[in-house]
Order: C-alpha cells, then structure tokens, then sequence
C-alpha cells in the first residue's frame, strides 16, 4: 500500500449555491483555501480518490472539477503573492500546541 | 435466557431481530470477497474490519458517476430462501427481458473472460432479480472500464442455483468457525487486496518457508500525523470536517481531520461531545493524559473484535504458550538492554570512564540474566505442552531476571553518562510513582508516551489490552499495553533521551520541582514530546523482516505479529533487535 503523499490543486466550479457549501466544507475537510475557488491539499493516493468519489455525489455534470498533482520540485517552484514559503516547507507529522 | 415475543412490533426492532434470526443474510459482496479469498472474507465479513483503499473508493465513484439511463434499475433484494441480499443494477428492455448490468473499474480477464468472483457476484443478482419477478433474467454482462470490455454471460437458473447455494453454504461454515482461514491465494491476488495491510499474507508466508524477504504490503509511514494539545483551558471544536482548537489567548487553530491520526489532550483540556462523536465515527483516536503524564483514558468505540477477543482469551488461557511467550519477550527486552548498554560503552571508550569497574560488573550480569533466561525459553521450545507443570515457578524466575537485569542497566546508564553529583540530571537508578530527580521524571513521561502508542496499536489490531500474558492484572493500567511496551521502552525512549542528555538540551528550568516530587513543567513536556514524535518517524530496517518503517508502524506491526503467534503462524512476535 502506498502511503506516499504528493501536493494537489483542486479548483472548482459550482454553479449552484447549496451544492457549493457542501463541496466547500468537505475539502476544508482536506486542506488550505487559497483563492476562490482553489484548494490545496497534501494527500496520499487513497485520500485522493476518497475525496473524489465524496464529491461525485454532490456535483452535477454542469459543475466542474480540476486537480492538478504536482510533483516535489513543481510545488516548490510555486509563486504565490501571499505566502510563497508555505509551499518551501516540509509537513509536519505531529504538532504541539 | 428467553424472549418471548408476543407483539410484532418486536421484529422491527434492530436489537430483536439480530437475537431471533440466528443464520442472518449474506450481502453478495460478502460473495464476491469469497470467490476471492476464503480469508477475505472472514476478515471482512465475520471479524468486520473493512478497509477501503484507493481502488475501492474509485469504484464507488465509477458506480456514482455513471448515466442512470432510462431503462436502468437499481434494487435492493433479499432472498430467504437463498439466504442473501444486495443492491442488484439491472435493465428491462423494449422486449422485456431482464439483464444484470455489472460495472467494474478493473480489466477484464484476458479480455475475453469475467473474473471468477464477479461471474459469482453477477448471478447471484441473476438469481435475485429472476427469484423477484418469478421468471428468469436472459443474461448478465459485466463492463470492464479499464479496458473497455463488455463481457456477455448467458444465465442458466438451475445451474446458477446450485453454484450459489454451494458459495453460500461454504459462508456459513466460514461464519461459524472460530479460526482464521490460512492465506491460500497466489500472491498477486494479496498485492491488490485493500486488506493486506491487516492480513499480512507475506509476513505469513516468511514465517512458514523462510522466504528471504518478504514483498512489504504493510505500510512504512503513518499518513495522518497527531496532535497534542499540552496548553491549559484551550477548547477543540468541530466545524464540518474541521476540528479547531480554541487556545486561552483567542487564537484559533483549525486543521483538516483527514490528517489527524490522534488527539492526545494533556491535563485539563475541554472537548466537545460533537468532536468525540466525529472521532468515533472516523476512526481517530482520543487520549487523555493528566497533567503530571499519567495515561487517564481512550477513546474506544462501541462493541465489536469480539472472534478476537475470544481467540486472544483462549490463547492466553494455556499456561505453556504464555510463559513460552513471556520467555520470548523477556529475552527480547533484555537483549535490547545490552545491545544498547554495549554500544553506549563502545561510544565512550576514547574517554575515560571514571566506574568502569562497575560497568563491566553490570555488563556481565546482565549477560548472565540472559543466560537464565535463554536457558529457560530453550526448555520451553524442546518441551511439549503438558511436558512442564511448573509454569508458575519459571514465570517467576523469569521476572526475577527481568527485574534484575533491569535494575543493572539503569545502574549501566548511570556509570555511562558519568554526570557530576551536583549536575541536575545526576541519575542514580530509576524510581518513579512518583519520580523523585528530573532524569527519572524524563523517564516516566516518556514511557507515559509510549504506553499511550501502544494501547492505540492495540486497539487498532482490535485485542483486548485488559489481558495480557506478562504483566499481572491491575486496574490502573493495561497489562498488554505493558507487554507490548517492554520491547520499546529502549528502542523509542532510553536512546533519544539519553542522546538529548548527551546534546545538553534540558536545562533546570524545563522541571517543577516540588519537595521531594519532580515533574515537567509545559516547556519541559513539549521539548519531551518532540523528541519522542521525531523518534516515532525514523525509518528503521526491521532486523527479522527485512523491510524498513519507522518506529511509529513498527508499534503496531508487532502487535499484529503477536496476533499471529496464536493465529496459525507463530515465532515472528518479540524478535526485533537493536543492530
């Protein structure tokens, strides 16, 4: 089983308000809002496709969906106006608050 | 105990209806997972552990994608006279002949042929269709997406019948029995299975033939990370899928619960019930802590392992596999001990060590313990069951010299860090309940750590950490988390630990010292828990298994190898050593 886990883009379209909310909250569920409608998420294979079979129920063919996996020099390669270190950093595997 | 049922009402009732109905129906994915592997589906159907991995959920999202076209039904049949039950897809065209349309995301069979546990989960939905309408379904045509097949299978009842009731038979028997299956499929059908991780198949099969290394299917790294909360009076919430942590100060942490593996709350920290509810249902786990570092309480979900509970009492019940098992673990620990005792000697020989008189004397007891113990594990494997009646006596012994070993290498340790009598960390043998110098209070928040990760390995395998082999019932801390814990505690705590002694990186101000009482203070505890997390993600190579993962996976490898000692193939539990 792969465990490897690799950084996504999820950027959406959903023409309908209500179904929206839903798709909004459930990949808050996985990761950063950055823009909009982008979301970015560090996630293994496995919660990749749950995420996705997820949202298939809630998304109507009118609504799209675009993910983009990036590879480890791609994701450190990224600009971002706001806060272009994030995407330099390794993920923790714990934290203490 | 008998019910007498005289309102049927009753039936309705969840409760009732699993006590009266005593052969309850078999779901047809409980098939399909039977013409796949018998073990299969006794993992998955009579011990209940389901784990879906990446190929499962995309099927789900194939079935919840596709075009509903107009003709296309979905139903959900039972037969009680078949003794099953599924959500069957089916077409009724302009004829009106029946045919059961089966999508599947993999390939098909040599691009001609179904799979054989498809072309079992197809005609058992034929059956249940042609049983619903009473006249029988034409054919069964089974799409495979990743290569584009429509596979057409014409649908004979009387023969479909009988392979069906044969299929269902063989479930329950499986059901009624105690044992686990033997892994007894070829081995590429395990490397796409999602239960492998649970199964070990290959560990099995190393353990059986003395295979040189086996393919590792068990995963290397934890995905979800934990999350400790040490700060007084802060506050988890839950929003949507996010749990957010309210800190005193106003500030708010939200994370994604997809990452979480494990919330461990350290003293007086609130919860919501919400939040606990959520982490039941997604499996991540809660641990409580007191402030001083006492392990107080998990979170553990409702019934359920009960075949394991039941295996696991059994096998504990045999005095002889026990103290064979104690025997094994013991000379585990010890060995460790020594390993560690030795290379910490070697480290230090450039410089002088002022009691190394004293450090030779504790070494060669230490062996001589070894010895004792060795000898006795050595009558144990030669003898049979009912060969020893003195099973109390040699357990005793065996914690005699445990205990005495034990008591050589923290005195070992203390001639080898060599620190100066007015040094605060001075260490002069382990005393706890409570710890009365900052080096043991170092120790016992560590190990408070560790017990914690076992007691959640334990859990996650699903035994009963309430009976344990080695460590005599108390009601203050669980006895096979103990057990479990005794092939760690030098591995995951006493290296880092004495590593960071040997950094500096404590300083006085890092402990409370109250009288004769000594404790982390919030500083000293975090820095403790950093150390042990960042020891929990080193990758190792696991010296009998051949495979590397971090010490993290190693916690609950071990514990599913333990499972296996009274599943069907012993002798890989307790045989971890430091190099």
């Amino acid at each position: 089983m792969n465990t490897d886990k690799h950084w996504y883009l999820f950027c959406y379209d959903i023409r309908d308000q209500k179904r929206w909310a839903k798709v909004f909250k459930i990949i808050k569920g996985y990761g950063e809002h950055l823009q909009y409608s982008i979301f970015r998420i560090r996630m293994t294979k496995k919660q990749l496709e749950k995420l996705r079979w997820q949202l298939t129920s809630i998304m109507d063919v009118e609504d799209d969906l675009m993910i983009v996996k990036l590879c480890p020099t791609c994701a450190k390669r990224i600009i971002d106006s706001r806060d272009g270190a994030k995407w330099k950093q390794d993920v923790p595997s714990f934290e203490v608050f | 105990m008998s019910i007498n049922i005289t309102n049927e009402g009753f039936f309705n009732s969840h409760f009732l209806a699993e006590k009266t109905r005593d052969n309850p129906l078999i779901r047809v994915m409980a098939l399909h997972a039977l013409a796949y592997c018998e073990r299969l589906f006794y993992l998955e159907e009579v011990e209940e552990i389901r784990v879906a991995d990446a190929n499962i959920y995309a099927g789900r999202r194939l079935h919840e994608g596709l075009d509903k076209g107009s003709k296309k039904y979905t139903l959900e049949l039972a037969s009680q006279e078949l003794g099953i039950r599924g959500k069957v897809d089916y077409i009724c065209t302009n004829a009106g002949e029946l045919i059961i349309y089966e999508h599947k995301k993999g390939r098909s069979n040599k691009g001609n042929q179904a799979w054989p546990s498809d072309y079992l989960q197809t005609t058992t939905y034929g059956l249940l269709v042609s049983e619903h309408f009473n006249r029988p379904v034409k054919e069964l045509r089974i799409r495979y997406h990743a290569d584009n097949k429509t596979i057409v299978i014409p649908f004979d009842l009387n023969k479909a019948k009988n392979e069906i009731l044969k299929a269902v038979k063989r479930a329950r028997e499986l059901r009624s029995c105690l044992q686990r299956p033997p892994v007894n499929v070829p081995e590429n059908l395990c490397r796409t299975c999602s239960l492998a991780p649970v199964c070990l198949p290959e560990e099995e099969h190393f353990a059986a033939e003395g295979k040189e290394k086996p393919v590792r299917l068990f995963p290397a790294e934890d995905e979800r990370r934990v999350i400790h909360i040490l700060e007084q009076g802060a506050f988890i919430s839950k929003d949507g899928y996010q749990i957010i942590i309210h800190l005193p100060d106003g500030e708010k942490k939200a994370i994604s619960t997809a990452h979480i593996s494990s919330l461990v709350l350290h003293g007086n920290v609130q919860i919501s019930t919400q939040t606990i509810h959520f982490c039941a249902a997604n499996e991540i786990g809660i641990h409580w802590l007191s402030y001083g570092g006492h392990y107080v309480a998990a979170l553990q979900r409702g019934a359920g392992f009960v075949q394991r509970h039941h295996r696991q009492y059994d096998a504990f019940c045999k005095p002889f596999f026990t103290t064979l098992l104690i025997a094994r673990l013991c000379q585990a620990k010890v060995e460790n001990q020594l390993k560690y005792i030795l290379r910490l000697a070697r480290a230090k020989r450039s410089t002088p060590v002022q009691n190394k008189k004293t450090l030779e004397a504790t070494i060669n007891a230490i062996r001589h313990e070894i010895k004792a113990i060795a000898r006795i594990e050595k009558t144990l494997s030669k003898a049979d069951d009912g060969d020893i009646v003195e099973y109390d006596k040699l357990t005793g012994e065996m914690r005699g010299h445990e205990g005495r070993a034990g008591r050589e290498y923290f005195k070992a340790l203390a001639c080898i860090l060599n620190l100066e009598k007015d040094s605060f960390l001075y260490f002069d043998g382990r005393n706890r309940r409570p710890p009365r110098d900052p080096f043991n209070a170092l120790l016992s928040f560590g190990y408070a750590l560790l017990y914690k990760d076992c007691v959640a390995a334990i859990q996650a395998v699903g035994l009963d950490p309430c009976f344990g082999f080695f460590h005599t019932p108390r009601s203050t801390a669980y006895p096979l988390a103990l057990d479990l814990m005794e092939l760690f505690r030098v591995i995951m705590w006493d290296m880092p630990l004495i590593a960071s002694v040997n950094r500096k990186q404590w300083r006085k101000q890092d402990f409370e010292i109250t009288g004769k009482q000594v404790w982390l203070n919030k500083e000293g505890r975090k820095k403790a828990i950093i150390l042990y997390e960042n020891r929990k993600k080193e990758k190792w190579k696991h010296p009998v298994l051949k495979y590397s993962l971090s010490y993290a996976r190693t916690i609950e490898l071990e514990a599913r190898l333990l499972e296996k000692e009274w599943t069907g193939s012993p002798g890989l539990f307790a045989r971890l050593r430091l190099r």
